[in-house]
Order: structure tokens, then C-alpha cells, then sequence
């Protein structure tokens, strides 16, 4: 009775409330979904007392500046120290020898090692395919997290580096401002598509694009984004301006892709940053929350110079952030961990992984006419 | 200075003749019916005018719960808690009923329209008759720049209980911002006359004058009906008229007249806040616009007939609580219901303070003022039209005692309107028709 | 009577085959007329006229008073409406407000047709020969010298006044504006000449009539002139305008006005939805489902000449992002609107299931059976439901140990009690049938937990679900009687007469005949005799009415 309603229903209708809530077996041909991703978090695993940093958070910009100062130059600089950090930002980044930008010239001052993260654990992949701290053809030499829920071989280089930074963390506001700028403005927002579907908790075959959306999101009256909103490809010509696609299978519910080499669109922090990955991944629940949600985890290898034109742009909220140019950058180059380049060995690309909230949506392909219009 | 007007506006309306049971005679000039004994003056020397209003709620009271039985007192219970502060100031008129003659209850309608207008309708939407309010700002209106003021929390202009007949209802301004600019928004002071004589107003009044003299030839070729309907538009024309010498050879304000702040723009609708929030503005600036003497007759309504307050969030409005909220054994009444019965209560409370806070001669706006405050059913769970909670508050410039809780053994309810009519000053002697047609006036209350 | 009426239909099917017209020569049955009409101007069509007569770039920025739904449609509630003072008030500031807009600068040059001799004086001509022009189209006739003197002579003293042609132009176009003239379409009857126990409309009443009806605004210059001709004197010439009018696009704003009237779409604007319990219905979503019922109507009914009918079952509707997310269907053109057509076996189907029908007709945060019951009995049946009785009484249905999780479950002590059921039953088992759609009419199998069944039965007609009310709609005949009874009350602006029975009767039969399709309807009852014919007035005791 339950199974003849549903068919009744129609196979669009059913797969909309299967989705939504129990499982049923959809009819018709294969279906697509689609999701907008609202949030996009660097996955940073911390406990209560910050026990993965030993040390204690990272030193920043400002404090690395005001160490190096003399006693007359930090009456001098900070009025008797009553100018605010925030304000002090310009001034300390160019604490170079010559006067230079630390953070756009890195290494013309030695620091302090980045305090990084000490913990075992961490929220992340498997991405080298090795669970021990070895080389491999794709990956330097480097330690392995285990995950939250136990399993061996994470590679989450990008969650060492950043972790011991209060900008990255649950209070920190890095990624919250960066989600509400994107909410409000719509820039760089990520559009999925997961085409041939057969069945909404268990398909074998899927195909998942990732692409760019061209309209903004819409929103109630409390800021939150309503799901099931249509969102049109941005494309060009008809050709979408993204458009990684990636293999992959649902698998009880969860959305699980093949590893593929991905440009994602993102903006943050009045930054545009293109997310390129390699070898990325996903694992998305798409039994969607009371809230309207579904949750996931995107992981791979981010390549390092596009990694820090991003820091490099968001250069202004170093003092929000808390982080110091040279040390994070030294470290960095120290903790790459993927792709080593052929000729100088060093990695290129930094194992990372960030946590996903989408909602459900509508993914509309335009003709090139229609879009001219 | 003389208030009489060149044209007496209301001379129409009342030498109609007798409509729907009120017989009324010429309309008296204002001087007249203000000269109290003690002889309070406005600041220009003029006699303070006595304001007659009405504020309506609905889904009535909580039964035991809202006044205390015992008549030789007027002692409020939990439910209407926030009028305590107050008791002085009110009277209490229970136990009046509205007897339909085997005319239909038509449910959050008949009993409203029986005590406002003195005879049951008979089909559903109906009003039969002018309501009282609209019968006094015949007799008292015409000398102010607006005949009354309406004004509904509810955020739709058709929640309104002013009405001359079913199809004129005076519609009520929702908004606080356009009853601003409406009562103050044209700019230096709304009292004053205009500095020399204003081209602008004059030239408006010959406009309006100009359609006046159109009228013969209009309902020349018009029925019976349709002449009456137009009447009334051509009453309207003149009111406008009347406005606008009013506003030329400007208005004496009272002592504790002041142009308020502007409100802000904010939503309208029946979320208990926002319905509150509106209240509160609009009540605010009729306040002023009476102590301003703009006006001396109003209309509030704070919910609609079917009330549909409801809380954010929930599902269930105030009307909808009434009828499908169980009785709490424990309390012996409906919680929630009895929850939205309150912030009624509190909202009237809130506007008698309003009054009191205005000065005016040696007492406040509330002594020159009678608020006629009435529901449409007693108990909303059954629709009951017998009982119907009215209060009168305020002394209405010293004719009335107040204190009292009036019982009226089954009465009808007409004698409260009828009462209330008398006491502004309308020679009415009898009102209402049917069984609610009554000559007697309720005598305790008067000085 | 009725044998002959079939020969006749059969003639006419052989003689005309497939033809369109309408004067299919099965005469339409006499009626004894009804009275002229007095109608104040709704908001929608005084918003028409002042864009029409003035251009769409003044700026109508006002409230007005409501008029109250009289036998179904504010169409007739209009003609027993009148004006309060603080109804003159608000269209006196109008009427300034739009005459200062056109004597502007920018607008002047357009729609004055003449300059002053000199700006700064009076000019008696040249406002003559404004207020005539306007005037014309103002008060839907010819205007006499007896027109034209009030509003010359305001002007003429206010440009002295002010010094100033336009600003003294201005006064006069306000008293114009402010006129019964305008603001009352106000009809009179002259003898009708093939029967003379008959009256009926003038010329000018007649093209008033037709205007309103099929384009909702003030007849144009074209309209004018055909009734200045006496042309709306002949069947032809009648025919002629009518068709211009229904060939226009304009005709579209008529139909959605008559559907904006029969389906109570004006109570949108008062429409609330808690923003907690529905966050997706939103004010994009509520005007955009306004829109869309209508929409859907034109795209059905005028667009593709369909079976009226057919909108009880229709999947084909339009959708916008709002919608679509209410919907949760995708909305194929972000910031417009998209064509859409609902999947075979979707309940979402007919103007029943749209939102503008289950949202508006449900309480802010939870649906309602009952409401949504009475509006299809009432709004797409014209079947009255009696009012609640004043002494019902709740109290044996709360019972606070076994909380009902679904409508039907609640509102099943309605169908026992017999105080309740005879009304009830009239309209909860349609609205029961909708359950599948919450409160803002978004889709929903179950309620708190419990299966919805909404099944149900509508005049004998049972069915399963939503859908199955649709087909029950369609096949019952109350639905298309309706719309015939509205369309024509529409056009009248008044109830129907005991003596147009026979003419309903046949306009039923024809709307049949003709497939249940609108445009032959309306064009039918814009041509019918009916339309124009004013019964003579009783003897009045007092002097006066019309001669």
C-alpha cells in the first residue's frame, strides 16, 4: 500500500520525499540531484583544552612585530600602546629588513617554528593510499593523523599548519566571515550536480560536477538560506566556467566520489580563490537535517602557490586571524606533502580537507541563448 | 472666538430624518455641549471639548476570571489584572444582554453590531444601522479638521467597527508612519492657522465646493438607492470642505499639545508584537491628535472580529485557541487562550495610560474623554452574544462618575450606547430597535 | 420550448459546421432586465484609467477603501458601495497628487494638447480644450458646456491666483478627478425601441460596460467614438467593438481582473504566514503565487482556448525560484518566470493544489480543511455554506489525553455531531482531500508522524486523493454553472434576476455547446441582449428617478 502510493505519486515527486525522508524505491529513469554548498570550513579537529597544541596557539603577526621592537620605537610606533593591534596591521607586516612586506617576501626574516598541531587526530583522507609517514610517488614524507573515527592513514597537512591558529578555529572568524560574505553576496559559490541516480540511498554509478552558480542564494527572514532554490550553471557560451565531474556511488545514503584533479570557485573574505585540488575527494551524507542541510567532507592535495595567493589576499585580517607570514609560510614549504616537484623534490600541494553544509537545490542548464538574455 | 462653521455639515446628515430606530434632532453646536460647571477652559480660553472614542477587542473574557462577581465593587480578576491601576477610572457594565429577536447569531458579528448600533443584523456582514460612533461624529465632528479617527492593529483596513450602514464601513489606517503624516506630516505646526490666507486651501475648498454644486445634477438621474449612496459621498465632499476651513483658520490646541516624533516604518500584521508595536504608535499619536484637538472622535481596533493573533511560531491563532484548547481541569480555563485574553487587557491598559499622561485643565485627557470599550462575544468558546464585557472609562469632562461596576440583569445592551450617546451630548432619547430598542439610560453612572 | 431549442441547435450545427461565431441562431432567451448600475471605481480600475488617460509614468500612490464582497464579487459590492470622508479624503490627495504629476513639466508637453497664450495667466481655451479631451475619457462620455464650466472656471481663478497656467490647470483637472462623474460609473437607460416594456443602456453606459468588463479600465478614444456614432445601437456595431476589444492584448488584464474578482486574489495582501513555521513562503512567494493561479488561467483559457474545466486537472503551470522553493520544483529561469508541467500521477495538479488556492485558504501556521472546503464550495462551485450556528460547543472534542495527529482525525466529531455535520459535511471532505498540502502549500505525505488519507467524495464523486478532486470538480456540473453565473454578474456589476433564469439557462448550454471555452463566453455575454436590457423602474412615491 505504502510502495503503490508512491508510484502513484509520480517518480519525481517520490524522489523528492524519499529524499527527504525514508527510503523508497524510485521509479522512472535515473534521477539528479543537486546541492549548493553554504558553508565551506577548514576541518579543524580541536578539544576542549587545545591539548593537540602543546605550546599553546600560534604567535602572530603583531607579536612576532612588537618582539622585535625596541623599547623607544614601541612607544614611538603604538602612541605609549594604546593603538590596537587591528590598526597596527599595515605597519607590522613590513617588519622586513629592508622595510619589506614579510608576507609577501617570507623569507627575509628567520622566526620562532610555527607552532603546529601535536594531536593524533584529524578529520581528513587518505590520500597518498599509504598509511605510514613514508614517501610515496605522490607525497613527501610526512605524519599520518588518524580520523575521528579511527581509521589510520589520514593526510591532513593543511589541518597541522592551521590548527593552532584561533582564526581557524570553532571562535576563530576566518571561514564564519568568509561564509557570510558568500551568503550575502553570492560570489563563488559551489553548485553540485550528481546525475544518474538511481536510487537515492544506494547507486552504484553516479557522476558529480562541481560547478559555479550563477545566481545568488535566497534568503528568509532570520538570514537563513532556504533550500530547494534553482540556481543556474555559470557558463559561457554553454559551457560551464567549472565542470569537474567525478565518478562516484551513494552507498547507504552517503555520497562518496573517485579522486579527481578540481578547480572549485570560492570567494571569502572579499578574496576570490579558486580551490584547486588534486586527487579530491568527497563524502557526503545526503540524508538531509530538520534544518533543511546535508553535511560532507571535501579533501585533497591544494596546490600551495594558489593556497598562498589566498593567504596572500586576505593579507588584511592578519590581525584577525592571528597568523605570522614567515613562520606559516616556512612551515608550509616544510610540510607539503604532495606532488613533489620533479626537479627540486620539494611538494607542491598540501594535503587538506573541509567540511561542507549544503542544501538542496535545482541546477538549470541554460542554452547559450537563453543566457545571452 | 467662534466655533460655529459657516456650513453646518452635519445639518445633512441629521435632517435625514429618523434612521435605523435613532431619531435625532438638529445638530447643536459645539459651545453648547461643552460648557461644564467648573468651567475648564482649552489655552485659548475656549472650553475643554469631551472626546468620544471607542476600543474594541475581541474573543470577550475568560469566564470567573476577568471580574469579580461582586457588583458592589469593581474589582478586576487575573485575566484583566493590567486594568487595576485603572479601576478608578472605569465602569463596568456586565450582565447586558443583546436579545435577537430569532434573527441568527452570526458569530463574532451580531453581537458586536448589537452594541454598537442597537439592532441585531440579519443577514451575515450586515450593519443595519449607523453605529454609535458615527452618529456622535455627526453631532460633535464637524469642528475639527477630521470627523474621527480610525485606526486597526490588525494591518488590513477592513478589521474596522465604524460603519454608517453595511456597505459604508469607515476603514481603519494600519499604519503608524501614513496616520503620522495624515495627522502631522504637512509640515510646521498642524494647529495654527495658516499664516495669511492660504491660495492653496482656498482654491482646494472652491475645487471641493465646485463638486458640491454638481450634485442636483448628478442624482438627477439616479434611483432611490443609489441617491442615498451618493448622498453619503456628497456628505464626505463636505466634511472634506470642513476640513479644510478648519485647517485655514486653524484649530486651538490644548495645553499639552505637542507635535510627536515621527514613527518608524515597521511591519503590519497580527504577530502579537507587531500588533502590540502598532498599538502602542498609533495610540501615541491619537493621543496628540486629540490634545491637539485635530479630532474628538476615534476608533480602535486592536484584533480583528475572528481574532487571529497568534505568537510566532505557533500554529494556533487567539480565535482558533477558543475553540480547540482544552479546558485545563486544574485552572478551570483555557491556557493559552486565557494567555492572549491578557495581552488584550494589558494592550487597553496601555492606551487608558496614554490618556492620563496628557494634561488638560487641572486633570488629564482621560477626564475629558469617554472610551467606549466593548468585545463582540462574552465567552468566545460559545459564541455568546449575552454579557458582552463594555466598559466605559473616563469622567467624559465630569458627567460621569466612574468607579462602578453596572450589572444589568439581563437588560439590553443598547442601554450602554444610549447612555453613552446622552452623555456627549446627543438628544437621544430612545435607540435601537426591536428588543434592544430602549429609553433607559443608566442613571448610576451619571453625575 | 425545449424540443424546438434542440431543432434549432441541430440546424445550426449542420448549417455552420465548425463555425466560431456565436450568433448561432438558437436565440437567446428575453429577460426582463435588470437595474442600471451606480460603481464606484475599484482601486485596480482607477489605477487603469489614470495609466490610460495619462500615461503609465504617473505615479497613483495612495490606499483605498475597501469595498465589501457583495454575492461573490467586489464587482457588485462596487455598486452598492459608497464613499466615507476618509475615503473623499484619500481621493482628493489622489486627485492633487496625479493632476500636479500631469501638468508637470515633462508630462504636460504629451497630454495637454494645447500651450497657454500666456504662462503665467489664464487661458480659457486652451483649458477648455484640455478638460474636453480628458473629460471625454474621464467621465466615459461626451462632455457638455454644463461639464466644462466648473473646471474652466476653477482653472481660470487659480491661474490668476498663482500666476500660473498650469498650476491653475491643475485645480480644474483635480475637481475632475474628484467628480462623481469619474469616480462613480454611473449608468443610465434610455427606451429600448423593439420592446417597449423594455429600457435600455445608452450608448455610453453600454460602452462602459463592455470596457469594464473585457478590459477593466475607461473605454478608449475608438469605444467612445462608436457610442458617439450610434453604432452600439446595432448588433454589429457591438459586435465589432467587442471583438476589437477581445482581439487586443489588453483583454488579457480584463480576464485576470474577472479571476482576481471570482477567486478573492486581493486577499493576498492581507495574507500572513508565520516566517518560523513556513521560512519558504515568504512575500516573494505570496505574490508570485498571486501571479502564477493567474498565469496558469490565461496560458489555459485564452493562450491554448481550452476546456475550462481542464484547470481542476491541468499538471501545466509557471514557476519562479520562490516558488520553486516552495514547490521544490526547479525553476528554469532564475528572476522570471519558467513554464513547468508537474509529472504524470503528481498531486499537484489544477488551480486547487496552487498555492494561491491551499496557502491563502489555510491559517497562518497550519492547514484547514474547513476553509479550504467552504472556498471551493463558495469560490468554484457558488454554492453557499451555512454560517456556523452561534451556540456550537466545542467542548467534547478536546479531549487532552489522545491529542489527534491528523485534520481528519480532529475534524472527525464534525461529521458525528449532528449539529455539525450537516454543514461540515459539505465542506470537509474536499478540504480533507488537500491535506496533502500544509499550511503554505507545500507537499506533505504525512502529519505529525500519521499517514495523510485524503481521500473523499465530492457530490457522489469518490476519490483517492488531490487528484481525485480535481476530476471531481471537472465532471461536476456546478463548476462550470458557476463561472457562467460569475462571468455574467461581473459584467452586470449586479446579482442575476429572477427573470434571467432562462437566459442563464441557455448561456450554460452554450458555454457547453461551445466546448467550455472562455473567450466564446464572454464574447457571448458582452453581445447578449441581456447585458444591455434595463427594466423599467417601479412608480416611485417620491419625485424623481430617471425618465
Amino acid at each position: 500500500m505504502l510502495t503503490l502510493r508512491r508510484r502513484s505519486l509520480g517518480a519525481g515527486l517520490a524522489l523528492l520525499l524519499a529524499s527527504a525522508a525514508a527510503a523508497a524505491p524510485s521509479t522512472g529513469g535515473p534521477q539528479t540531484l543537486a546541492y549548493v554548498i553554504a558553508n565551506f570550513n577548514n576541518a579543524v579537529y580541536e578539544t576542549q583544552f587545545m591539548d593537540e597544541c602543546p605550546e599553546g596557539p600560534a604567535i602572530g603577526n603583531d607579536e612576532m612585530w612588537w618582539r622585535g621592537l625596541s623599547r623607544a620605537d614601541k612607544d614611538k610606533l603604538t602612541d605609549n600602546g594604546l593603538v590596537q593591534p587591528v590598526d597596527r596591521r599595515f605597519i607590522s607586516v613590513l617588519r622586513g629588513p629592508k622595510g619589506e612586506d614579510v608576507c609577501w617576501n617570507p623569507t627575509v626574516v628567520k622566526e620562532p617554528p610555527l607552532r603546529t598541531v601535536q594531536g593524533s587526530v584529524s578529520y581528513g583522507f587518505n590520500l597518498d593510499g599509504s598509511n605510514d609517514d613514508r614517501a610515496t610517488p605522490k607525497s613527501c614524507p610526512h605524519r599520518n593523523f588518524v580520523s575521528e573515527r579511527g581509521a589510520p592513514g589520514v593526510d591532513n597537512q593543511m589541518y597541522r599548519l592551521l590548527g593552532c591558529h584561533y582564526g581557524w578555529r570553532r571562535n576563530g572568524v576566518l571561514d564564519t566571515f568568509g561564509n557570510e560574505e558568500r551568503r550575502n553576496s553570492g560570489r563563488g559559490v559551489i553548485l553540485m550536480e550528481i546525475t544518474n541516480v538511481t536510487d537515492p540511498r544506494n547507486s552504484p554509478e553516479v557522476r558529480v560536477a562541481f560547478y559555479r552558480a550563477a545566481d545568488p542564494f535566497s534568503i528568509d527572514a532570520t538570514g537563513r538560506i532556504l533550500p530547494y532554490a534553482s540556481y543556474r550553471v555559470d557558463s559561457n557560451a554553454g559551457k560551464p566556467r567549472y565542470g569537474a565531474v567525478a565518478r562516484g556511488r551513494i552507498v547507504n545514503g552517503v555520497l562518496i566520489t573517485e579522486p579527481i584533479d578540481a578547480k572549485l570557485p570560492f570567494y571569502a573574505n572579499s578574496a576570490f580563490a579558486e580551490i584547486q585540488l588534486r586527487d579530491m575527494r568527497l563524502e557526503m551524507d545526503l540524508t538531509v537535517s530538520p534544518e533543511g542541510k546535508v553535511q560532507g567532507l571535501v579533501g585533497g592535495y591544494y596546490d600551495f602557490d594558489k593556497w598562498w595567493e589566498y593567504m596572500l589576499k586576505i593579507e588584511f585580517l592578519i590581525a584577525t586571524g592571528d597568523w605570522s607570514c614567515p613562520a606559516l609560510y616556512t612551515a608550509a614549504r616544510e610540510l607539503a606533502d604532495g606532488y613533489p616537484d620533479p626537479k627540486t623534490g620539494e611538494c607542491t600541494a598540501i594535503s587538506s580537507a573541509f567540511k561542507i553544509d549544503a542544501l538542496p537545490a535545482f541546477a538549470i542548464h541554460t542554452t547559450p541563448v537563453e543566457a545571452r538574455r | 472666538m467662534s466655533f460655529l462653521i459657516k456650513k453646518p455639515v452635519t445639518r445633512r446628515a441629521v435632517l435625514r430624518g429618523a434612521m435605523g430606530g435613532t431619531t435625532l434632532g438638529v445638530a447643536l453646536p459645539f459651545l453648547d455641549c461643552f460648557l461644564s460647571d467648573s468651567g475648564q477652559a482649552l489655552a485659548s480660553g475656549a472650553p475643554l471639548p469631551v472626546r468620544f472614542g471607542t476600543w474594541f477587542w475581541s474573543m470577550g473574557h475568560t469566564p470567573n476570571h476577568a471580574i469579580h462577581p461582586d457588583a458592589s465593587k469593581l474589582a478586576f480578576l487575573e485575566e484583566c489584572m493590567a486594568l487595576t491601576p485603572y479601576t478608578q477610572h472605569i465602569n463596568y457594565f456586565g450582565q447586558f444582554n443583546s436579545p435577537l429577536d430569532g434573527r441568527p447569531n452570526h458569530v463574532h458579528h451580531t453581537g458586536w453590531v448589537s452594541c454598537r448600533t442597537g439592532t441585531a443584523p440579519i443577514a451575515p456582514g450586515d450593519i443595519p444601522a449607523p453605529t454609535l460612533d458615527v452618529l456622535v461624529s455627526d453631532a460633535i465632528g464637524g469642528s475639527t479638521r477630521f470627523k474621527s479617527i480610525d485606526m486597526t492593529c490588525t494591518g488590513n483596513p477592513r478589521d474596522s467597527f465604524t460603519a454608517r450602514n453595511t456597505n459604508s464601513r469607515n476603514a481603519g489606517e494600519v499604519s503608524p508612519v501614513a496616520l503620522y503624516t495624515r495627522l502631522f506630516g504637512a509640515g510646521g505646526d498642524a494647529n495654527s492657522a495658516a499664516a495669511k490666507a492660504d491660495p492653496d486651501l482656498m482654491l482646494q475648498q472652491s475645487v471641493l465646493s465646485g463638486i458640491g454644486a454638481e450634485r442636483q445634477r448628478f442624482v438627477r438621474r439616479l434611483g432611490e438607492a443609489d441617491r442615498a449612496r451618493l448622498d453619503e459621498y456628497f456628505t464626505s465632499i463636505r466634511q472634506l470642505e470642513n476640513q479644510l476651513a478648519v485647517q485655514q483658520r486653524g484649530t486651538p490646541a490644548g495645553a499639552a499639545c505637542v507635535r510627536p516624533a515621527a514613527p518608524k516604518e515597521g511591519p503590519v500584521g497580527l504577530e502579537i508584537p507587531v500588533a502590540q508595536a502598532n498599538h502602542d504608535a498609533m495610540s501615541q499619536l491619537l493621543v496628540m491628535a486629540l490634545a491637539c484637538n485635530q479630532t474628538r472622535v476615534f476608533n480602535m481596533a486592536f484584533n480583528n472580529a475572528l481574532s487571529s493573533l497568534r505568537r510566532p511560531g505557533t500554529a494556533y491563532t487567539h480565535h482558533t485557541l477558543t475553540h480547540e484548547e482544552a479546558v485545563d481541569q486544574k485552572l478551570g480555563y483555557q491556557p493559552e487562550a486565557f494567555w492572549f485574553n491578557c495581552r488584550v487587557m494589558e494592550a487597553l491598559a496601555g492606551f487608558i495610560d496614554k490618556f492620563t499622561k496628557v494634561k488638560e485643565g487641572p486633570g488629564t485627557l482621560l477626564d475629558n474623554t469617554l472610551i467606549f470599550a466593548h468585545a463582540e462575544t462574552s465567552y468566545a468558546k460559545l459564541h455568546a452574544v449575552d454579557n458582552i464585557p463594555v466598559m466605559m472609562i473616563g469622567r467624559a469632562g465630569g458627567r460621569l462618575k466612574t468607579g462602578h461596576h453596572i450589572v444589568g440583569h439581563g437588560d439590553p445592551i443598547s442601554r450602554i450606547g444610549l447612555t453613552a450617546m446622552q452623555v456627549m451630548g446627543l438628544p437621544v432619547e430612545k435607540w435601537g430597535t426591536g428588543s434592544q430598542q430602549t429609553s433607559k439610560t443608566i442613571t448610576e453612572i451619571l453625575v | 420550448m425545449m424540443p424546438v431549442r434542440t431543432r434549432l441547435g441541430l440546424a445550426c450545427a449542420l448549417l455552420l459546421g465548425a463555425a466560431l461565431l456565436t450568433a448561432c441562431s438558437r436565440s437567446e432567451p428575453p429577460t426582463k432586465g435588470g437595474p442600471v448600475t451606480v460603481r464606484r471605481l475599484t482601486e485596480a480600475q482607477y489605477r487603469n484609467v489614470i495609466a490610460d488617460v495619462f500615461g503609465p509614468q504617473i505615479v497613483v500612490a495612495g490606499r483605498f477603501d475597501p469595498i465589501v464582497r457583495t454575492e461573490g464579487l467586489l464587482a457588485v459590492g462596487a455598486s452598492r458601495a459608497s464613499i466615507t470622508p476618509s475615503g473623499v479624503e484619500r481621493f482628493a490627495a489622489l486627485a492633487r497628487s496625479i493632476a500636479q504629476q500631469v501638468v508637470a513639466p515633462g508630462n504636460r508637453e504629451l497630454l495637454i494638447p494645447c500651450r497657454p497664450a500666456a504662462p503665467g495667466a489664464a487661458d480659457d481655451a486652451c483649458a477648455t480644450k484640455f478638460f474636453q479631451q480628458a473629460g471625454r475619457l474621464l467621465y466615459r462620455r461626451a462632455v457638455t458646456a454644463d461639464d466644462l464650466a466648473g473646471p474652466v472656471r476653477i482653472a481660470r481663478t487659480a491661474a490668476l491666483a498663482r500666476q500660473d497656467f498650469h498650476a491653475g490647470l491643475a485645480y480644474g483637472l483635480q475637481g475632475m478627478l474628484t467628480s462623481p462623474e469619474f469616480l462613480f460609473i454611473a449608468e443610465s437607460a434610455e427606451p429600448d425601441p423593439a420592446d417597449k416594456n423594455l429600457l435600455r443602456l445608452d450608448a455610453y453606459s453600454r460602452a462602459s460596460r463592455l470596457s469594464f468588463m473585457l478590459w477593466n479600465t475607461t473605454p478608449d478614444a475608438m469605444l467612445l467614438d462608436a457610442a458617439a456614432r450610434g453604432e452600439l445601437a446595432d448588433a454589429d456595431g457591438v459586435a465589432a467593438q467587442v471583438d476589437r476589444l477581445m482581439a487586443s492584448p489588453r483583454f488579457t488584464q480584463g480576464v485576470r481582473a474577472f479571476f482576481t474578482d471570482m477567486l478573492s486574489l486581493d486577499d493576498f495582501s492581507t495574507l500572513e504566514k508565520d516566517s518560523l513555521i513556513y521560512p519558504a513562503f515568504g512575500l516573494a512567494a505570496a505574490e508570485d503565487s498571486r501571479e502564477q493561479v493567474l498565469r496558469t488561467l490565461i496560458d489555459e483559457l485564452i493562450a491554448r482556448e481550452g476546456d475550462y474545466r481542464d484547470i481542476f486537472t491541468t499538471r501545466r503551470t509557471f514557476m519562479t525560484v520562490p516558488l520553486g522553493m516552495v514547490y521544490r520544483v526547479p525553476a528554469t529561469r532564475p528572476g522570471g518566470w519558467a513554464p513547468f508541467e508537474f509529472e504524470e500521477g503528481d498531486p499537484r495538479a489544477g488551480i486547487q493544489t496552487q498555492l494561491s488556492f491551499v496557502a491563502l485558504h489555510s491559517h497562518p501556521g497550519k492547514s484547514s480543511p474547513t476553509l479550504r472546503g467552504k472556498a471551493i464550495r463558495e469560490l468554484l462551485l457558488c454554492q453557499k455554506v451555512p454560517d456556523p450556528p452561534g451556540n456550537v460547543n466545542f467542548d467534547r472534542f478536546n479531549d487532552p489525553k489522545s491529542p489527534n495527529k491528523t485534520a481528519r482525525l480532529r475534524l472527525a466529531a464534525h461529521a458525528t455531531d449532528p449539529a455539525c455535520a450537516g454543514c461540515h459535511k459539505l465542506m470537509d471532505p474536499i478540504g480533507l482531500a488537500l491535506e496533502n498540502f500544509d499550511g503554505a502549500g507545500q507537499i506533505r505525505l504525512t502529519e505529525n508522524g500519521e499517514r495523510i488519507d485524503a481521500s473523499g467524495e465530492l457530490n457522489g464523486f469518490k476519490f483517492a486523493d488531490a487528484r481525485g478532486l480535481g476530476q471531481a470538480m471537472r465532471e461536476d456540473p456546478a463548476a462550470t454553472s458557476c463561472v457562467v453565473r460569475r462571468a455574467y454578474t461581473y459584467a452586470a456589476g449586479r446579482p442575476i434576476e429572477k427573470g434571467e433564469r432562462d437566459w442563464m439557462a441557455d448561456l450554460e448550454q452554450s458555454f457547453a455547446d461551445d466546448g467550455y471555452r472562455l473567450r466564446p463566453l464572454l464574447r457571448r455575454i458582452a453581445l447578449s441582449k441581456a447585458l444591455q436590457s434595463i427594466a423599467k423602474p417601479k412608480p416611485e412615491l417620491s419625485a424623481g428617478g430617471p425618465t
